[in-house]
């Protein structure tokens, strides 16, 4: 066990300990302290449209029922009958008629919790045996809310509310669901369901690390360059190929982008600006329902990653969240799941298949890549070939902004350190409000 | 035998013979990741599709495991070509066999071909195992008489929906 003072030692300015991603003592602390404390999304209200829907979910190491109760409202149970233990549902999702029911004994509970009935009630009289007594009921996890549909809940009483806690985070899902000529968005497509075998933090750290693109990804990049040179020179390039072949834009690009830092270590980077037929209908959609002017600037909005910390990373112009799962200190579980903006043209939502598939599937071209690479530094971290890892880079020049930071450049290591100050504040303070911006 | 004749009994075997000929070519051929190869056996407009759910029946609104036209194959294959291909380093290697053959539409233009495959997949020192059905639909080749270019293979595995780690190779 580490006390504050050797947890807070780990976490220097511009590097940070090594243990940090490879001692399993450290993630049995983080499961408690931060995935135990902050905000985590659980699943999206279109998943859960009727009364009695219901789809499983997990905070940190606790799997838990998304569902929406008589009330209307979306609510988070834990996934355990009080009587033996079990497991009231199955993984994924389903529809019950006004109650669960375990399948080990048959006690039944309200949607939102409450138990309702156990067989052969006499046997329980003269017992300690109290339906009204919340320790008999489906027990509730200590928060949820819910934000223009996505649900996110915590396991603490206590900190910021949702949106104070999203900060300025906020404005992606804001510009994801504005995104829809009716400002709503929802979850479609089907699933993907990842593994990487390295710790959760690495998969964040490289969601804003722009140094690596056109070194990790060189063979996509050459690949999908080559392919187009040989099969379609001059033409315009396809979506499917300029997507991959991005990731090779030159160091110069990179420097140019404006990267945000956001207090409890969220974030988000700009991308590029798309002109096809698609974007063009998109527009055309938008435009009618909100206007010029608003359409232009929700469209102008164009961010690549963002990042929640403890939750994952929306994609606001292809409409998805990767689900970032933690499952042991070595291996994290990605979940990318694809919206359908309402009201938009149905090509809109095809790119983002097409997105899906060529970016997050288990057979993307890209993402074998990093995942190899997180593998790596998952190993390397294991040696005795030093202790610290460098988070050196524009190091000091960060600017203030409101709720956070803006790197001065685009390959800066500042959201890396920002996820340290928000871990170190969470890992050793607790409490409200922790995890801001240093 | 009910209801057919010798000459007809003939030319399904002949049929099945040459079509389980074809399947076991492109076997070989992805067994030794010669993959330049496997590509020339599909037609201009062939596709290969993998879906992540059972049954799926759209690519388009439905997320696939592998969705890929020429352009997308040949890029693959430009890929696990490329010498700073890191997730290749070591490179996967894969046997597959195949069984239960049988032609389920024998045309004409198009055929129809069913069959179970079994694979195990081998890469740094993880073996992993795959499993399922293959579904190809075959023209005619006009290059080579009787064998076959494919118009689909679709690849619709047991555990389609599995939490999966990096698919990279074709199946």
């Amino acid at each position: 066990m580490y006390t504050n003072e050797q947890l807070a030692d780990m976490v220097k300015p511009d590097k940070v300990h090594r243990a940090v991603y490879v001692d399993p003592g450290i993630f049995d602390l983080e499961m408690e302290r931060i995935y135990g404390r902050v905000w985590v999304y659980v699943g999206h209200e279109s998943q859960i449209p009727q009364t009695g829907d219901y789809v499983t979910s997990r905070i940190g190491r606790q799997d838990v029922i998304l569902v929406r109760a008589a009330d209307g409202k979306p609510h988070v149970l834990y996934n355990r009958c009080p009587h033996k233990g079990a497991q009231i549902v199955p993984p994924g999702g389903g529809h019950v008629e006004r109650h669960f029911r375990c399948p080990y004994h048959a006690w039944t509970f309200r949607l939102h919790g409450p138990m309702l009935s156990a067989p052969l009630r006499a046997g329980y009289e003269g017992t300690a045996f109290d339906p009204a007594d919340e320790a008999f009921w489906l027990r509730r996890v200590a928060r949820v809310a819910s934000y223009r549909g996505f649900v996110f809940a915590s396991l603490s009483e206590g900190g910021d509310d949702l949106v104070d806690f999203l900060g300025g985070a906020k404005a992606a899902i804001d510009n994801l669901c504005d995104r829809s000529p009716v400002g709503e968005v929802e979850v479609a497509g089907g699933v993907f369901r990842v593994w990487q075998n390295s710790n959760w933090k690495i998969f964040y750290e490289n969601l804003h690390d722009t140094m690596h693109a056109a070194v990790t990804h060189e063979s996509s990049v050459v690949a999908a360059r080559d392919e187009y040179e040989a099969s379609m020179a001059g033409q315009d390039m396809p979506f499917v190929l300029h997507i991959m072949a991005g990731n090779g834009e030159p160091y110069q690009f990179w420097e140019k982008l404006a990267v945000h830092a956001f207090d409890h270590g969220h974030g988000f980077d700009p991308g590029g600006t798309d002109r096809d037929p698609t974007s063009r209908a998109h527009y055309e959609s938008l435009a009618a329902a909100v206007g010029e002017a608003r359409a232009r600037e929700i469209l102008g909005m164009n961010l690549h990653n963002t990042i929640i910390y403890g939750s994952g990373s929306p994609h606001t112009v292809f409409q998805q969240f990767r689900v970032i799962r933690p499952v042991a200190v070595d291996r994290t579980m990605v979940e990318i799941v694809t919206f359908r903006l309402k009201g938009a043209p149905e090509a809109v939502f095809e790119r983002a298949v097409t997105y899906a598939n060529t970016i997050n599937s288990p057979s993307s071209n890209v993402m074998p890549d990093d995942v190899e690479l997180y593998t790596r530094v998952q190993k390397g971290n294991r040696l005795d070939g030093g202790d610290w890892v460098s988070m050196h880079r524009y190091c000091g020049t960060d600017r203030d902004i409101p709720g956070g930071k803006v790197a001065v450049n685009g390959t800066s290591e500042l959201p890396i350190r920002n996820q340290f100050v928000a871990w170190k504040a969470l890992m050793t303070e607790g409490g409200a409000g922790c995890g801001r911006a240093a | 035998m009910n209801g057919i004749g010798a000459a007809e009994m003939d030319e399904a075997i002949r049929l099945k013979h040459r079509v389980e000929q074809f399947l076991f070519l492109e076997a070989r051929l992805l067994d030794a990741n010669a993959w330049d190869e496997w590509l020339r056996l599909f037609t201009p407009t062939g596709m290969y599709w993998v879906p992540r759910e059972r049954g799926q029946q759209d690519a388009r609104t439905q997320v696939s495991l592998f969705h890929e036209d020429a352009l997308l194959r040949n890029v693959r294959a430009r890929r696990l070509a490329n010498h700073r291909n890191w997730s290749q380093q070591p490179p996967t290697h894969g046997t597959r066999t195949i069984g239960n053959v049988s032609v389920t539409d024998p045309g004409p233009g198009t055929i129809v071909v069913r069959s179970s495959f079994q694979m195990l997949e081998w890469r740094a020192d993880n073996p992993r195992a795959f499993g399922g059905s293959y579904t190809h639909t075959l023209r005619e080749d006009p290059a080579a008489a009787g064998s076959f270019r494919i118009e689909l293979k679709r690849v619709d595995l047991v555990n389609c929906d599995a939490i999966h780690e990096n698919l990279q190779v074709f199946l």
